[in-house]
């Protein structure tokens, strides 16, 4: 292998660094004047990486070819799907911001630059074969997202989101970290592949450790509990386009990072790391659906909504099979859709003066006043819930479906019946916009890109969704072969 | 014979055409079409009849469609039409198509008119279906199918509370017996691995005595118990002492309904289930003197309820009880014949009579109370003539050897067979059936004689002063209403409250004279056929030679007996209701405690109220607010949702929003992630 | 003689105490961003002390990245903090409580 194929292969994310330090220049020469051209060019970049990434998505490319400078970076299509999906929503992040920064006058040049950097970092992170790899891909990911959460610079609850995320952030990383030399110490190796070599046959009680401490790690940064607590306030806290950004791109890549870490690094061992992971999928759906109970802020819900989710997409994982990982990347793509709808339909409630509605009592009649917004987070929210015809049943379906066939009956039937705990207050949502006396406070007109989105987002999750079933069924199922080509 | 095709389903044809027509067709379009389509049926199903009293006929199996073909069991749905389906065939079929025709009249004010006709079809339709069956299945299918009808129609005028409460009574207490008809059903499928009737009976008469059959935790002979749960089905259908208490209430039903259902066909089908299984019953003589014991226990029992009952619609139901008593006797000394006969000319009579207590309570507004009747002969004179004919007809007014009224023919056979069978069980029949004889005849002239004789005594009745003061109200409109209250009450002190009752309409006379000629001539033209002709029945009951044999050698006093009990009772009512009006009070003076134990039915509806429906209440109760409200919705649905509510507020208090409470949580998910892993 | 155990023993006492310095500290901010240099000092003793024992480099290359982020990580934090004290006028860990539930 030599170093131009390396390069070859890592062409998405060298465009990415190269191209957000040029971003990074002009938006220090010309200052906030550029911000709608750097986002412009942001989105072009991202654009151009899709397109740079898609072909080996589509073709299932695995092997020794998509390695990369020995081994630690792999251009898969595992890697490769998960992009797509981060790419999508990073866009979706760009294109949503200027129309809610401009309205604080904090729309500001930065704000495309941290988007492509953190998802470089993430890019990074999926394709990572190495602990260090992950580690500067997390870190690079993280760092960006610590000051988004922040970026309303004026905004109380902006600051106080960044400091929280960023502390506790720092304590995960550093967990992760430790995990990371205690693996390294106990195998001799920090390659995914030596690790899985290293660990075939009895585990020791230090690799152990290891393992524990970076799936502690990682279940951080996807939000799974007992590592949960800051996402409520982080999504509540940070301007409503970084939330969205958060709850979409940063959990496809860390759940992909932990399919890695977990099927790949660890997967001769997944006796040890299985019941960690159903226990943080069924908490995570008790507990995300019960805190979601009696919620009255719209973020904070969709907080606990995505907790719940990333329950659900875990039941996946500890199937342990092709099938659950090829489920896992179907409901990651399902979910990104309903929360870039989601977020998106919270970012139009805008009161006359063009202020963020984000409390549910104010959208009561929402119906009525904007039936079409309404229409919207109906679909968002009937598809939270997994309610059939819509395409977020799907997702629950597939995983389920993995699940019981994987033996994991009893884990599948907690899921279902927690999910109807889910549905309550998804459905009251829905009963508070429809049948509850209008409000009147949702006035704001809203910007084109939004509709747009919301359009796409609500034609995706709609049953219509169903027709991309066997499309998105293969390249998951191609793409989560490439986890298992060491079994 | 495909003709019977058309007999079975045109009444269901018309139902559906009435039943989803409903309102959007009319009144006259659904009683048009379920009315025509009777009369047709009725008019197919004679020349069947005819051809089997001529032997014409032959016994046959219409096919219709393949139904269940599981394993071993196969059944179908087919229509069997032998002697006793052809029987059967004109009494349903002429009888409700009488009574469709009279309903135009008895319910020309109603404005569910539609949905009564359809329901009057539809049970029409089932209970052919009933005496159609080749196999236990299908008749189940009738059984219930005219179930389901008698409740629609009990509950007819469901804004009613006691039309409703009569309705489910009549379900829950047909369903104890449905409960027996259906252990019958399967056990014999059991022992006789098939369902198809002359299969069961060509292979019954081997069984008897030879088998034995493990029923709650007991060895009993086998036929014995398949009898006695089939009979039990019988007993909750025809309305025999135990499970009798549904029909009297039944009469909060329309009349028509009453005469078509709860006297003429629906009641008498454990009769025909008894005598179409008679091969079987005959093999288990242990069953067959329950049956008898059942019978006439009944047949005494009624009677003497009969005659202290006021509302005229009781009383002709409690005969109803008392006369279905006969059949069961008639049955269980083995006299099939008889059973039958007296059902057929039964069928006639009594819808007679409660047609024509229709009309009676037709003209007199809707009063039931026959103590506020009287002399009602000159008002509506048909209507009493033909009441007459019904009243000669139960009685048995009869002449030996010259002519007699339709129950002379059939009630003397039943005695005279009770007494021929020579058995202790027969004998003791006999003796309740004369006693019921002279009760029988005491109760029908009573009611004849309250309501057709006498001075009026109308001006009691709330129901005629409604009527008096609507009309009044019409007449002097524009009058002071207390002046007008005054004036009515003042004026007529000679019991009419000036009230004029109106001869019923020809629509619904027409019914009562055609059934006061069956009344008069059922008898006497069909006797030979059903009482002493094997050849008539075609080996479709089991016919005993022997018992009629010694019928015929009776002792001339046993012959006499029940013309001589009539003529007792008639004398008593005589004295008691004409001559001297003050008997009746002197007597329930003198013997208070026998009257009220009669007039209470025997206390039957408090003793199961006590031990069934109380316990059932309470039992329910338990369940409902221990067990439902107490475990399942506290530990389940409402358990569950406090549980939730309770964890929400917990985990919104663990959300504290401090950081180092936030590091904490993680900090005790690693630790407990480790020690579960070092446990492990 | 001292083994690689001693270095893992150090190592974890260190990151315990880092990670007891966030949630014990009630005071101020500062003392969590000293808490999570510790943590990092920790995990770089091990990488360290692994190399060295395991006889590859690895681990120490991959301490220098973790120096370099921490340098990042640590200025980033510092950032984060004085724009919450310029909105809030206070670093102190009770205070940071607007968001809960």
């Amino acid at each position: 292998m030599d170093f131009a194929a390396s390069l070859k292969l890592i062409a998405p994310e060298l465009l990415m660094s190269v191209s957000g330090l040029v971003l990074l220049l002009v938006s220090a020469w010309v200052g906030d004047k550029a911000s709608r051209a750097i986002s412009v060019a942001a989105a072009v970049v991202l654009g151009a990486c899709f397109f740079l990434v898609a072909p080996a998505v589509c073709s299932g490319a695995s092997g020794p070819d998509t390695l990369a400078f020995g081994g630690q970076f792999s251009a898969d299509a595992f890697a490769g799907l998960a992009k797509l999906m981060i790419f999508a929503a990073g866009g979706a992040a760009l294109v949503i911001a200027p129309a809610f920064f401009e309205r604080f006058n904090a729309m500001r040049a930065e704000y495309p630059v941290l988007i492509l950097f953190a998802v470089l970092g993430m890019s990074i992170m999926v394709s990572a074969r190495d602990l260090i790899t992950l580690y500067i891909g997390l870190e690079l990911n993280s760092l960006a997202a610590y000051v988004l959460a922040a970026f309303l610079r004026t905004d109380d609850r902006s600051a106080e989101a960044g400091l929280k995320y960023f502390v506790l952030g720092a304590l995960a990383s550093g967990i992760l970290l430790f995990g990371m030399s205690l693996t390294y110490g106990f195998t001799g190796t920090t390659s995914f592949e030596g690790i899985r070599v290293a660990l075939n046959g009895e585990m020791a009680m230090g690799a152990l450790f290891g393992l524990i401490f970076m799936l502690a790690g990682l279940a951080f940064k996807i939000s799974a509990v007992p590592f949960h607590m800051w996402t409520p306030d982080v999504y509540e806290g940070a301007p409503t386009p970084v939330t969205a950004f958060f709850a979409s791109a940063p959990k496809v890549a860390a759940l992909a990072l932990t399919m890695r870490v977990t099927l790949e690094a660890f997967g001769a061992q997944d006796d040890a790391w299985r019941q960690i992971v159903i226990f943080a999928a069924i908490a995570s759906i008790v507990i995300g659906a019960l805190g979601a109970i009696g919620q009255s802020n719209l973020k904070r819900l969709l907080a606990y909504s995505s907790i719940n989710n990333v329950g659900f997409i875990l039941i996946g994982l500890a199937a342990g099979t092709p099938a659950g990982a090829s489920a896992m990347l179907v409901y990651l793509a399902i979910y990104v859709a309903m929360t870039v709808g989601g977020f998106v339909a919270v970012l139009m409630l805008k009161d006359e003066n063009g202020n963020s509605v984000e409390a549910i009592a104010d959208i009561a009649g929402l119906s009525r006043t904007r039936p079409a917004l309404a229409f919207c987070l109906m679909l968002v929210m009937f598809s939270l819930a997994g309610i059939p015809p819509l395409f977020g049943f799907w997702g629950k379906f597939v995983v389920f479906q993995a699940a019981v066939n994987a033996g994991f009956v009893a884990l599948a039937a907690i899921g279902i019946a927690a999910s109807v705990i889910g549905a309550f207050y998804y459905i009251k949502v829905v009963k508070v916009m429809y049948f509850d006396e209008p409000a009147d406070v949702v006035k704001g007109e809203s910007d084109w890109a939004h509709w747009a989105l919301l359009a796409i987002s609500a034609l995706a999750i709609s049953p219509l969704g169903y027709l991309l079933t066997p499309w998105l069924g293969n390249l998951a199922d191609k793409a989560a072969a490439v986890l298992f080509l060491g079994v | 014979m495909s003709s019977i095709l058309i007999i079975v389903f045109l009444p269901l044809l018309a139902s559906a055409i009435a039943g989803l027509g409903n309102r959007a067709l009319g009144n006259t379009v659904a009683k048009s079409v379920t009315t025509a389509g009777l009369f047709i049926s009725c008019g197919l199903s004679w020349p069947i009849f005819i051809s089997f009293l001529t032997g014409a006929a032959e016994p046959t199996v219409v096919p219709v469609l393949q139904w269940v073909h599981s394993g071993n069991m196969t059944f179908d749905w087919a229509l069997r039409v032998d002697t006793l389906t052809a029987i059967m065939l004109v009494v349903i079929t002429s009888v409700s198509a009488l009574v469709h025709l009279y309903s135009w009249g008895y319910m020309s004010d109603d404005p569910d008119q539609p949905r009564f006709f359809s329901y009057l079809s539809l049970f029409t339709f089932a209970m052919l279906m009933l005496v159609t069956a080749d196999n236990l299945v299908q008749m189940f299918f009738g059984w219930e199918g005219v179930g389901l009808a008698s409740y629609l129609l009990i509950g007819f005028w469901f804004k009613k509370p006691s039309a409703g409460a009569a309705a489910i009574k009549a379900f829950v207490v047909n369903r104890v017996g449905d409960l027996g008809f259906m252990l019958g059903i399967f056990g014999t499928f059991l022992v006789f691995q098939t369902t198809s009737i002359p299969e069961i009976l060509a292979a019954a008469p081997a069984l008897k005595g030879a088998s034995t059959i493990g029923f709650l935790g007991m060895r009993f002979d086998t036929l014995t118990i398949l009898c006695l749960l089939l009979f039990i089905g019988a007993m909750g259908k025809s309305a025999q002492l135990g499970l009798h208490t549904w029909l009297p209430d039944a009469m909060e039903g329309p009349t028509p309904v009453s005469a078509l259902i709860h006297a003429a066909t629906m009641v008498t089908a454990g009769v025909f289930m008894v005598c179409r299984l008679s091969p079987m019953f005959q093999a288990a003589p242990d069953a067959l003197t329950v049956v008898t014991f059942i019978g006439a226990a009944t047949c005494f029992f009624a009677a003497t309820v009969g005659t202290t009952q006021w509302d005229i619609k009781r009383v002709i139901a409690y005969s109803t009880c008392s006369q279905l008593g006969y059949m069961f006797f008639a049955a269980g000394v083995g006299a099939y014949g008889a059973a039958m006969f007296h059902l057929f000319t039964h069928a006639f009579f009594k819808a007679l009579l409660f047609l024509g207590a229709g009309s009676v309570i037709h003209a007199m507004h809707h009063e039931q109370d026959m103590r506020y009747y009287g002399n009602l002969r000159k008002h509506i004179p048909i209507t009493f003539w033909a009441m007459m004919a019904g009243t000669l007809a139960i009685t048995g007014v009869g002449i030996l050897g010259v002519f007699g009224f339709a129950g002379f023919y059939s009630k003397d056979s039943i005695l005279e067979a009770a007494f021929a069978s020579g058995t202790e069980m027969g004998r003791t029949a006999f003796w309740l059936g004369a006693f019921a004889a002279l009760l029988t005849s005491f109760y029908s002239w009573r009611l004849m004689f309250l309501t057709f004789w006498g001075k009026p005594r109308w001006s009691q009745s709330e129901h005629i002063q409604h009527a008096v003061h609507d009309e009044h109200g019409h007449a002097d409109h524009g009058h002071d209403h207390a002046h007008d209250d005054h004036h009515s009450h003042g004026e007529h002190d000679d019991g009419t409250a000036g009230y004029h009752p109106h001869e019923s309409p020809w629509v619904m006379l027409t019914p009562l004279i055609i059934l006061s000629v069956g009344a008069v001539f059922a008898g006497f033209v069909f006797s030979p056929y059903f009482i002493d002709s094997e050849h008539f029945w075609q080996g479709a009951i089991y016919y005993n030679e022997h018992l009629i044999h010694s019928m015929h050698g009776v002792p001339l006093w046993v012959k006499l007996t029940a013309t001589a009990v009539m003529l007792i009772g008639f004398v008593v009512a005589w004295f008691a209701y004409i001559k001297d009006t003050s008997i009746p009070r002197k007597f329930v003076d003198q013997f208070r405690n026998l009257h009220a134990f009669l007039y209470n039915k025997w206390y039957f509806d408090e003793l199961y109220n006590l031990i069934f429906v109380k316990p059932a209440f309470w039992l329910g109760r338990q369940l409902w607010l221990k067990g439902d409200v107490g475990l399942i919705d506290r530990f389940g649905p409402n358990g569950a949702a406090w549980v939730v509510e309770k964890g929400a507020v917990v985990a919104r208090k663990v959300q504290s929003g401090y950081l180092y409470s936030y590091a904490l949580v993680m900090l005790l998910g690693l630790v407990a992630a480790i020690s579960w892993m070092m446990v492990q | 003689m001292i083994g690689i155990e001693h270095y893992v023993v150090v190592s974890s006492i260190l990151f315990v105490l880092g990670v007891l310095g966030i949630f014990l500290n009630r005071k101020n901010v500062i003392v969590i961003l000293m808490a999570i240099e510790l943590i990092l000092l920790a995990v770089n003793i091990n990488l360290v002390a692994f190399s060295a024992f395991l006889g590859d480099l690895t681990g120490q290359i991959f301490a220098m990245f973790v120096l370099t982020v921490a340098a990042g990580e640590a200025a980033i934090g510092l950032a984060i903090l004085v724009i919450y004290f310029r909105g809030r006028g206070t670093i102190a860990v009770d205070d940071v409580n607007r968001m809960k539930g």
